[in-house]
């Protein structure tokens, strides 16, 4: 028989069995459904996460460390380590001990041809803010060094595009801030503000000590053990927009490198994160960023890519959607189960029509492909069925889902034909497999026994 | 060019002998020392034993017996359904036993129709789908199916219908659609097992009509297994079946079970050069 006959007459045969062929399609279309919904959401949240990161990495910067978990277990949290060596290199955050690059180490990636415009981060952590429009209060705030080669959308001010530097004493403020303080967003830019950062006592010796007291007395030894206090004044040059796209919506002020250096210096004398820093942003400046990032690792340092950065945020949605997807496949499974006990009885329910073909030489083979292609039937339609309601429901929903989770224009589920069509494709190729046990049997009927049933 | 036109003529002309040579191929039935059993050991029960027949082309024969007597057994064994433990079915050159079942159901296909007792139409499906199972199984090509199917449900005078559903016809026309479909793919043996069983004495008459009808016309061997006399009558040979074995044939008076292979043999195959080498001649002329 031809295999144009054969799917014609599998067909037929489905169409007569209505109420059947929907049920047991039903069932896979769940199983296509979950899987479907799962690729969709790995996908929106693929693209999702590498908007945010073109937007918020540049793909030719460079993250150098001395410690390999500021590059690798920073994002994904990292195992506890329990007791380490001591380093006297070493500075603590979050409770956890990282090795930090020196002014030495910084020196000699400076002096690299490889890369460029090496800039370390500088920690300006200010005891608290004060605002010119809002003169009687202080507050508590975050700052952060601009990275120059970023693009910032700004709701007023001026335009901060991707290589605009700040002017030593100029900043940027977030928009949430400005809302916090009740003003506009206009109202603030030209402001000042002010970050105020302290430094630790300084140890004195006790001639220096001595000196101070016989000149200004105890009022002076007091002041000079009391730790300094350095109040810097900013002008406010723009105002960020809250934007989906940014890894947060920015929180922080932004001041430039110059001024974060100096804050740092100041608030860090005499401590132990002195001149130490987590890790460096540079940019690469011949050959690619792989090959960069390979040589700096063969020297003792530890550098991702804004693509290995990019990939630790996979991983994480990776596992999110390997789970959906196991739900989908379990679904599978059972659907599976579902078409070989239909198929079977089916088959014994049709034993004389089997007989009647074989009589009618039609081959085993063909009465085997008869079988088989019905279940390739259900299997297309209720793939079909499946991945169509999730595209549906995926843009039926889609404009809620971006609305809760602030995602701006983003959606969440995306739906890509060829992925759509392939999960169709292996739905089908799935239950011909579970046709083949019961097609097996319909093959194997004797003819003469087949014809006696009555 | 020329040697290669001549060729060419050579070949179109071999092909036209070829075709005539296997229009013209006739299939004469010999059947020698079927035995069929079932069951095993202890519970052994031969519905065939050693049976031996030669039915001629273009003949009409009616294999009678009673319930259990083997006749379906017979007719199964002769179409390659069943496979008897020991014997040969010769029909044409083919032995039909031992052919592959590829090969087998092939020739079922190309070669054989079938008529049953309670008609065996796909209740869902429309007539002319019935029909059309025939000449897919056979491997018709798609584009010469349908003149087919429609001169064969006319032939059975059931023109006006071919897109009704097998399962809203009566009886009668059940039977009638399964005789077209029986007869679509031309076939050179017609079986039918107990074609009038389910039928009144009119419709009937209908049915043995076309089948007698369609193998005078086509020279058809038709085979009928029944319990009815009747209709056996009507056939040109009898053949009696009891217990497994011939009891009395209506074309010899001799017992046919005694007939050594060899006596069979040699005149057989001079019968069948003959008709071998002379029908393409004769037709050819």
């Amino acid at each position: 028989m031809k295999t144009v006959d054969i799917i014609q007459r599998a067909g037929r045969n489905l169409r007569r069995a209505k109420m059947r062929t929907f049920l047991t399609s039903v069932a896979i279309a769940i199983g296509g459904f979950a899987i479907m919904a799962s690729l969709m959401v790995g996908e929106g949240a693929r693209q999702y996460v590498d908007r945010i990161i073109k937007s918020n990495l540049d793909p030719n910067a460079l993250m150098i460390a001395k410690d390999k978990r500021v590059t690798s277990a920073q994002v994904n949290g990292g195992g506890e380590d329990g007791l380490t060596e001591y380093n006297p290199n070493s500075m603590t955050r979050n409770g956890r001990d990282y090795e930090t690059l020196t002014t030495k180490d910084i020196e000699v990636l400076r002096k690299r041809n490889d890369i460029k415009q090496v800039e370390p981060s500088y920690q300006v952590q200010p005891k608290y803010i004060t605002f010119s429009q809002s003169k009687k209060k202080k507050y508590v705030g975050q700052v952060m060094m601009r990275d120059n080669t970023l693009q910032m959308e700004v709701a007023a001010g001026k335009s901060v595009a991707s290589g605009d530097a700040l002017a030593n004493g100029e900043a940027i403020i977030p928009e949430i801030y400005a809302e916090k303080l009740g003003k506009s967003a206009q109202e603030m830019v030209g402001s000042k503000l002010n970050l105020v950062v302290t430094q630790q006592p300084q140890q004195a010796s006790a001639a220096t000590i001595q000196q101070v007291y016989a000149t200004k007395g105890d009022a002076g030894v007091q002041e000079l053990l009391k730790g300094k206090t350095l109040s810097k004044p900013f002008t406010i040059v723009a105002v960020a927009k809250k934007s989906p796209d940014q890894i947060s919506s920015p929180s922080s002020v932004y001041i430039n490198a110059h001024d974060a250096k100096n804050l740092s210096e100041f608030s860090t004398v005499g401590t132990s994160a002195h001149r130490k820093y987590f890790y460096v942003l540079a940019t690469v400046k011949h050959g690619t960023p792989e090959e960069v990032r390979d040589r700096l690792n063969g020297s003792g340092y530890h550098a991702a890519t804004a693509q290995d950065i990019q990939g630790v945020i996979f991983t994480f949605i990776n596992i999110l959607q390997g789970i959906v997807l196991g739900f989908g496949l379990l679904a599978l499974v059972v659907s599976v189960f579902g078409i070989i006990n239909t198929m079977y009885i089916s088959v014994l329910e049709r034993t004389q029509q089997i007989g009647l073909m074989k009589a009618l030489g039609a081959s085993r083979r063909d009465i085997g492909r008869l079988f088989r292609y019905e279940a390739a039937w259900v299997g297309f339609l209720g793939g079909a069925f499946g991945v169509l309601s999730a595209w549906g429901i995926g843009t039926l929903i889609n404009p809620s889902i971006s609305k809760s989770l602030g995602l701006g224009d983003n959606s969440l589920l995306i739906f890509q034909p060829g992925v759509g069509a392939t999960v169709v494709l292996a739905l089908v190729l799935v239950a011909i497999v579970a046709g083949w046990l019961p097609s097996r049997k319909a093959a194997k009927l004797d003819p003469v026994e087949a014809l006696r049933t009555e | 060019m020329r040697v290669i036109r001549r060729y060419e003529y050579l070949v179109v002309k071999l092909l036209a002998v070829y075709k005539i040579y296997s229009k013209g191929k006739r299939c004469m039935i010999d059947i020698r020392h079927i035995t069929k059993t079932y069951g095993k050991k202890k519970n052994v029960f031969t519905a065939l034993k050693d049976i031996n027949l030669q039915i001629k082309e273009g003949t009409s024969v009616a294999i009678l017996g009673k319930s259990g007597s083997g006749k379906s057994t017979l007719m199964h064994a002769i179409s390659g359904l069943d496979k008897p433990q020991q014997g040969e079915v010769l029909v044409g050159d083919k032995d039909i036993l031992r052919l592959k079942p590829r090969a087998t159901d092939k020739f079922r296909a190309r070669e054989m129709g079938f008529i049953f007792q309670s008609f065996f139409v796909e209740g869902g499906e429309t007539c002319y789908d019935n029909v059309s199972l025939a000449l897919e199984t056979a491997g018709v090509p798609r584009a010469g199916r349908k003149q087919r199917i429609i001169e064969a449900l006319e032939a059975v005078d059931l023109g006006d219908k071919i897109k009704s559903r097998a399962k809203d016809l009566s009886g009668g026309q059940k039977q009638r659609l399964a005789v077209a479909r029986a007869i679509v793919g031309r076939p050179k043996i017609l079986f039918a097992d107990e074609p009038t069983g389910n039928l009144d004495s009119t419709t009937s008459q209908v049915i043995e009509d076309l089948l007698f009808g369609y193998c005078k016309e086509t020279e058809a061997t038709l085979i009928i297994v029944t319990h009815d006399e009747d209709l056996a009558k009507r056939c040109q040979r009898i053949i009696y079946i009891k217990d497994g074995e011939v009891e009395k044939d209506s074309m010899s008076s001799r017992p046919v079970k005694s007939a050594k292979p060899s006596a069979t043999k040699s005149p057989k195959k001079t019968t069948d050069k003959k008709t071998r080498s002379n029908t393409p001649a004769r037709r050819a002329k």
